[in-house]
């Protein structure tokens, strides 16, 4: 967590370390205590009994809960034994064992992050009072005391909510890959999980030829959908970004009014529209084509598995052009009035002044924006469930319950919330982790605090 | 000398004769994109705008030409009298508002203590916080569910609320704490000198100093539950619990299309979202932008 050092403001220089200064505390001694329990150099030696016994209490706390915490590991490891004589109220259940587990785990980390910090709070402590002597009655009131404490007090709630909502569910998740926790036989409380080692992976990844097979598929399928969706919503945003900036209409606001409606309006509305509008047999799609007379032959735009993927990339288009529209015409604006005035004069013509100058200058600015929308397309949910729904269904779609244009998130959307194949869903959440691990580096190397070496 | 002036200046007649032809070739083919494209954008808009005063249940009765079937508000009364929508409006508003308060709060005080104040662990845990930014937080559902199952938060909003909330704050705390790094430090320093404490300067100074990206990320962090679908289907079970993008997509299931009275919803949800977007085109370009060229 955090010492509870303060900022320091000026005058920490008062009194110089003079180098004949008899020391007050004994640095080694005050290390030897506060290894020895925590909080304890902090209450004899440097007589801060606030921070010291806050930080006793802990181990305390710590110490008495030990039997029943070391308990709850226990249950990670065994997961309970099957006991089908019991009511199944009073089996033992693997899930809450496991969740327990990991939960317990994190705050053993807690507790090791804390016995660090009042460590080196102590020999800082130690050095203080070595320079500036001990804390006068003024920096002992209580106010003070609890001015201090205010970086742990405002960050513990966000500190919290992360570990148990964020980190823990992402290593719970890690675990039941190399779990049995599915349906029918392994699910609680009625029955027990175990741990199998890597059996789910070996399924995965050629033991099962269905499985095997339908991995390859949604894997492949969603790398080429996150690329296609991408590239056709960056191209075609920066098409219309170009023609609305060269249109000379005096209408054109309104042209640009109309084109952000696919942006405004929430996703799941739009594409659940769309849905109902390309039905095979009664959409408006097939049935306006009929009327205009172009084809009388109902086009299942979301029933055959690649015209399903066609449409997918298509409707993506029409719901997520407007972003890069937006974005291309606000760096447009950056790109100085001067720099193309000089080109027009060099008598260069419209599309060179694109090609050489617009062009490479948004392509260079918005790089980083496309990276993450690349991110995101991989997890774009929204996109399949509400349209397609991961159907058409292929061969295999019975056991796996992954269709045609099932992305891997969704097909874990269906593994878990139909089919309660957890253990499959988690080795697909790793392989997620896995392709998803080099943009949360490029996305780290690329902030500020990177760069300035603050981190 | 004589003849090449004059082939010059004819030349340059032509050349500009050309451009202007050009232009107007080129003034043609923008109007064609333009208009073409909007018809492409309007039509499925105007088609559900048209269902919601359809007369009518499903999209098959729906006319290929829109408004061409007769006019009727009966759905919206319908929407109102018959189903549970304005129960899933409140729900929904409550777990946006209280989600984005409470992202606020935290993010603002958790940047506030990043930015300013000097801590053991605290270059891992703004790498934490980046990375995780990156991985969406539905891989952890499975866990999610069997922790709020654990806690008593199953079926409640405000089990909802805090998977929201712990899902926001990777990224509101960064993005508030790089504004923040960018605020002058003199501002708090010279309060601290005053004797303010640390609380009294985070909310004296600290958050009205970051007041516009406090609002921008308020408003993003509203917005996102009024859509969601993952988590409200996961963690609320019970009818009275139900949000309005769960609401919605019952009425469009595979085995029972009500897309006249789906298409009314939407569209009361949908409107505050258009007006308000296309108001703040201009600010969302430039916060678009910049986040494109700060990073």
């Amino acid at each position: 967590m955090s010492t509870l050092t303060a900022e320091q403001l000026g005058g920490r220089a008062a009194i110089p370390p003079g180098p004949g200064r008899a020391q007050l505390v004994d640095p080694r001694r005050v290390r030897l205590l506060s290894f020895l329990f925590m909080g304890l150099a902090h209450v004899t030696v440097l007589k801060d009994r606030v921070r010291g016994i806050a930080f006793m209490l802990v181990e305390l706390v710590f110490l008495v809960t030990l039997p029943t915490t070391l308990g709850m590991v226990g249950g990670l490891i065994t997961l309970g034994e099957p006991q089908p004589h019991l009511p199944i109220r009073e089996r033992p259940n693997s899930l809450f064992m496991m969740i327990d587990g990991v939960m317990i785990l994190a705050v053993f980390a807690i507790f090791a992050a804390f016995y660090v910090v009042s460590v080196k709070s102590a020999a800082k402590l130690a050095d203080e009072i070595n320079t500036r002597g001990f804390p006068d009655a003024h920096q002992k009131r209580f106010s003070a005391v609890a001015d201090r404490a205010f970086p742990v007090i405002g960050l513990a709630p966000t500190f919290v909510m992360i570990a148990f909502f964020v980190v823990v569910p992402l290593l719970f998740s890690a675990l039941v890959a190399f779990t049995n926790y599915a349906a029918p036989g392994n699910i609680p409380p009625a029955n027990t999980i175990d741990w199998v080692g890597l059996d789910n992976f070996r399924r995965l990844f050629g033991g099962n030829q269905l499985w095997g097979s339908a991995v390859a598929r949604v894997f492949t399928w969603t790398i080429v959908w996150a690329f296609l969706a991408t590239g056709t919503t960056y191209i075609g945003g920066m098409l219309m970004a170009v023609v609305l900036k060269n249109s000379r209409l005096r209408i054109t606001p309104l042209f640009r009014a109309i084109f952000i409606l696919p942006y405004a309006i929430p996703g799941v509305v739009s594409l659940l529209v769309w849905r109902n509008m390309l039905n095979g047999a009664f959409g408006t799609v097939n049935r306006t084509l009929a009327a205009l007379g172009i084809t009388d032959a109902a086009i299942p735009w979301l029933t055959d598995p690649n015209l399903a993927r066609f449409t997918m990339v298509m409707i993506n288009l029409w719901v997520g052009f407007p972003y890069f529209m937006l974005l291309i015409t606000g760096t447009m604006t950056s790109i100085p009035a001067e720099t193309i005035e000089a080109a027009k004069v060099d008598g260069a013509t419209d599309w060179q002044i694109f090609r050489r100058i617009q062009m490479p200058q948004i392509v260079f600015q918005t790089m980083p924006l496309v990276i993450m929308s690349f991110a995101h397309n991989i997890n774009n949910f929204g996109a399949v469930f509400f349209l397609t729904g991961g159907g058409p269904n292929v061969g295999d779609s019975v056991t796996t319950s992954a269709g045609a244009t099932d992305i891997m998130v969704s097909w874990i959307f269906n593994l878990t919330v139909n089919l309660q194949q957890y253990h499959m869903a988690s080795v697909l959440a790793i392989m997620i982790f896995l392709i998803i691990a080099p943009f949360a580096i490029y996305n780290f190397r690329r902030t500020k605090s990177y760069r300035e070496g603050e981190i | 000398m004589a003849t090449t002036s004059v082939t010059r200046s004819a030349q340059r007649e032509i050349d500009v004769r050309r451009s202007v032809r050009n232009q107007r070739i080129n003034s043609a083919a923008i109007v064609f994109v333009l208009v073409l494209v909007s018809i492409i954008v309007l039509w499925p808009i105007v088609h559900m705008v048209a269902a919601a005063f359809t007369p009518g249940q499903s999209i098959a009765q729906m006319p290929v030409v829109p408004f061409t079937a007769g006019l009727t508000t009966e759905h919206f009364t319908h929407l109102f009298n018959n189903t549970n929508y304005l129960l899933w409006f409140r729900n929904t508003f409550i777990i946006a508002t209280s989600t984005a308060l409470a992202t606020l709060v935290l993010a603002s005080l958790g940047a506030y203590v990043f930015s300013r104040f000097t801590f053991t662990f605290k270059k891992s845990f703004m790498m934490s916080l980046l990375i995780l930014n990156v991985f969406p937080s539905f891989v952890g559902m499975v866990a999610i569910f069997v922790i709020l199952l654990r806690i008593g938060g199953l079926d409640t909003l405000w089990g909802l609320v805090l998977v929201y909330l712990a899902g926001n704050l990777p990224f509101t705390t960064w993005m508030v704490k790089s504004y923040m790094d960018n605020v002058p430090r003199e501002l708090d320093e010279a309060a601290r000198i005053d004797g303010a404490s640390s609380f009294r300067i985070w909310a004296r100074i600290i958050v009205p100093v970051c007041k516009p990206i406090l609002v921008f990320l308020g408003i993003t962090s509203f917005v996102t539950p009024w859509m969601d679908f993952i988590f409200p289907r996961m963690v609320l079970r019970s009818p009275e619990n139900q949000t309005i993008a769960l609401g919605l997509f019952s009425f469009v299931t595979d085995r029972n299309n009500f897309f006249t009275t789906f298409a009314a919803g939407a569209l009361i949800v949908a409107i505050p979202f258009i007006i308000f977007f296309v108001l703040t085109q201009k600010m969302l370009v430039s916060s678009l932008a910049g986040a494109a060229v700060k990073g």
